[in-house]
């Protein structure tokens, strides 16, 4: 027995049209029931009122506004629905202090482009069996910045819906993971 | 008394709130399955997707930025005109190897990570910036899909040496930077 995403909806924001697109294919393919679609963040962010979708997937640069912009306004503008809606900001920069500064506004995975399925998975799998746990402060409202990949266990798995074979998920040899935003 | 802070209050007030996990109770156990993954990477791998006219306007874009910044006649650190030609350039990273262009992904990367490091435009920095932008033109045009081979190779190697004969030349400023 596996996932059923047939349930869920996922906002995914993209203003490359082919991009989006592919990324649509990719999450049909996954077997989500419904996805939707905004070429910006201010189209995304009156989707995500209008629709309350279960995960939202971004792009980070577009305009007039951007992933960044939209992520800021899912986790405090007064008319979000949902502020604990777990966020994925895809994007082609992978440079430490651009992901600490995506991280401050309230991104939960972070995906570098190019990406393969695999790599999308991987996140969507976290962001189901790991999610972090909020904090609200007076200067920052979104998950948890600290996680470290030592909170995971690193045992033998032996429950059934264990996945055989992902077993790097939950690696300590990530390089790449700063403060529990992992952006192989 | 309550001891956690000693005898003081806490600055920050920091609160950790553990959301309900929405996802997980619509969804299930036990992931996606091999099959399903392989069959969403095939559709990756397979879609006829032209990248051509995108990357042309990227291409374009950068061209555009690197102009601005010639024509300005004097070397600038100016973020609006690093950001003209550098996130051009990382839109061909991101896009190159989702489109079948893998070798415009690896030029494209190489840039982005000279300009991580130099962060100034100057009549040296935008020689480089224009022989990146020139072939990774030419490898859209010429349709050089996936890795290119010995030419894609050779291609890398030189804008590489490039940026490394660059780094050489200005070795004490970025040392002192750094």
């Amino acid at each position: 027995m596996g996932y059923n995403l047939q349930n869920i909806q996922v906002l995914l924001v993209e203003d490359n049209q082919p991009m989006m697109n592919l990324i649509k294919g990719i999450l049909l393919s996954f077997g989500v029931g419904n996805v939707i679609t905004a070429l910006d963040g201010d189209e995304g962010f009156k989707e995500f009122c209008l629709f309350n979708p279960d995960l939202v997937i971004t792009d980070w640069m577009m305009a007039p506004c951007d992933g960044l912009t939209l992520s800021r306004k899912i986790r405090t503008d007064p008319k979000s629905p949902n502020k604990y809606v777990p966020i994925i900001l895809m994007t082609g920069f992978s440079e430490k202090q651009r992901v600490i500064s995506a991280r401050d506004e309230g991104v939960t995975e972070f995906l570098v482009k190019p990406f393969n399925t695999r790599d999308l998975y991987r996140r969507l799998y976290k962001i189901i069996e790991a999610p972090r746990q909020y904090v609200s402060t007076p200067e920052y409202f979104g998950p948890d910045r600290r996680r470290k990949r030592k909170d995971y266990y690193d045992g033998p798995k032996r429950r059934s819906t264990d996945i055989q074979g992902d077993d790097d998920m939950y690696s300590d040899a990530n390089p790449g993971d700063i403060d529990g935003i992992d952006f192989r | 008394m309550d001891i956690k802070h000693y005898n003081q209050k806490p600055v920050r007030n920091a609160k950790f709130i553990t959301a309900p996990n929405v996802l997980k109770a619509k969804v299930g156990v036990g992931g996606l399955s091999d099959t399903i993954l392989d069959r969403a990477q095939k559709l990756l791998e397979n879609h006829t997707e032209d990248f051509r006219p995108l990357a042309e306007i990227y291409i374009k874009q950068m061209k555009e930025g690197i102009d601005a910044a010639k024509n300005l006649g004097q070397p600038t650190a100016s973020e609006e005109h690093i950001a003209r030609i550098l996130f051009p350039c990382v839109q061909l990273k991101a896009n190159g190897g989702m489109f079948h262009y893998p070798l415009i992904t690896r030029i494209a990367e190489r840039f982005v990570q000279f300009m991580e490091v130099v962060e100034k435009l100057d009549e040296e920095t935008l020689e480089i910036a224009a022989a990146f932008h020139t072939t990774i033109k030419i490898v859209v045009a010429s349709q050089i899909k996936g890795d290119g081979g010995e030419q894609g190779e050779s291609l890398v190697e030189e804008l590489n040496g490039a940026c490394m004969r660059y780094f050489e030349k200005h070795k004490d400023e970025i040392a002192t930077k750094g």
